[in-house]
């Protein structure tokens, strides 16, 4: 999650995240340097003591900001390229996991070996115990197995909502009537929060995701667990 | 048939002296117009941006100053300063620094929005007095202290962010 008042991303625990956090940082430089130089440029223009500004001829730097702009988007494209086509590269994953949206709450479904579903509410403020975070935290918690590729099948029961943990780098629509494929690998164990991010009503702020990874041990012993 | 006014306009109308404020006079409301400029001919004006104006400032000429002007075509070392100061002003109304003197408006602006700051000031505070509900209980020191103990015991980001700055083997934030 989030610490108060922070600015930047949530630390990678992902792969895919990883990737983006390094995109983001060149192309936060880029547009970094590009804005320092317009106001370079502005501040310039507001202290020159020249004073004719009627059109005049200006082919070669005509020439420079256009070409030069043209490389700048090639330069941020071709990183940007890379990493959707990584993010969609075929992978065999371990375990896959069904997330379903409803009004105002999720159900996972975890099918492959038994019939494990569970529905997962947020905590109200008055009931958080000491020191859980508000508005983040569920009565039953995602698990996942650290290090293995998971495959995560996310739909909806009635209106669009849509799946996100900032941290795994992983925001997923769900569209009723309609399965969309995410997949991740989790690099470190943890517990990692996430909200509904489509408007699905009342209380689209109040369905929280809350993913769980631990070694495959304990995975497998939340699992059993479960099912009992 | 065209009334005499209508007649009459009509004749400055070909003249070229009058423009549309000819028409509107012929129409009954000579009383509403104001003197217009006619825009087809050039004009002066005083730009910063565009420092040589078509047309000089002062475009009749009296005697002395048609003599200056003559004086003006030979060689300009034997023009005096008040001679080339009045030469000047003939051509132009207002030199470049009269152009670009400084005014107060500034402060009326700065006081102005530092105005409408403390206006926005008072209703801010008049909404948290009225309007917001009480915090929740999770904003106390002692939740967050809770709070922040569980982050850290959860190792929540901790490559470069939250519990990257705790020491966890002095039990302390790192200096």
């Amino acid at each position: 999650m989030a610490h108060p008042l922070q600015l930047g991303f949530q630390d990678a625990m992902s792969p895919v995240m990883e990737e983006l956090l390094h995109f983001h940082d060149h192309t936060l430089m880029i547009v970094f340097l590009i804005s320092t130089l317009v106001l370079y440029i502005i501040t310039l223009m507001m202290t020159t003591k020249l004073t004719y500004t009627n059109t005049m001829n200006a082919q070669e730097v005509e020439m420079i900001w256009t070409i030069l702009p043209a490389i700048v988007l090639i330069t941020i494209a071709l990183p940007s390229l890379r990493v959707l086509y990584l993010m969609d590269e075929i992978n065999n994953p371990h375990l896959t996991i069904k997330a379903m949206g409803h009004q105002w709450y999720w159900t996972y479904e975890y099918t492959d070996y038994e019939n494990l579903e569970f529905d997962s509410y947020m905590i109200h403020t008055q009931d958080l115990p000491n020191g859980y975070f508000r508005l983040l935290e569920v009565d039953h918690r995602m698990v996942m197995p650290m290090e293995s590729p998971i495959r995560i099948l996310i739909s909806a029961e009635d209106v669009l909502h849509s799946w996100a943990i900032p941290s795994l780098g992983v925001k997923t629509d769900a569209v009723p009537g309609r399965l969309n494929q995410t997949t991740f690998i989790i690099t470190r164990p943890g517990m990692f929060y996430g909200q509904c991010s489509e408007i699905c009503g009342a209380n689209h702020s109040f369905m929280p995701i809350v993913v769980e990874s631990v070694p495959l041990q304990y995975f497998e012993n939340w699992s059993s667990l479960m099912l009992s | 048939m065209l009334s005499l006014p209508a007649l009459c306009v009509g004749t400055l109308a070909r003249r070229g002296v009058l423009g549309a404020a000819s028409i509107r006079a012929a129409h009954g409301h000579s009383g509403h117009v104001a003197t217009q400029e006619d825009m087809s001919v050039p004009h002066y004006y005083d730009r910063r941006s565009i420092p040589l104006p078509d047309v000089p400032y002062h475009k009749e000429l009296g005697a002395e100053q048609k003599a200056l002007k003559e004086k003006e075509k030979g060689s300009w070392k034997q023009l005096s300063n008040e001679e080339k100061v009045a030469l000047y002003r003939l051509q132009f109304n207002q030199t470049f620094a009269e152009m670009n003197r400084p005014s107060n408006e500034w402060k009326t602006v700065l006081g102005g929005i530092f105005l409408f700051f403390g206006f926005t000031g008072l209703i801010v505070w008049w909404q948290r007095v009225y309007v917001f509900p009480p915090k929740p209980h999770t904003l106390t020191d002692e939740w967050k202290a809770q709070q922040v103990k569980r982050m850290l015991d959860m190792r929540m980001n901790p490559i470069q962010g939250f519990s990257a700055k705790w020491d966890y083997d002095k039990n302390e934030w790192k200096k």
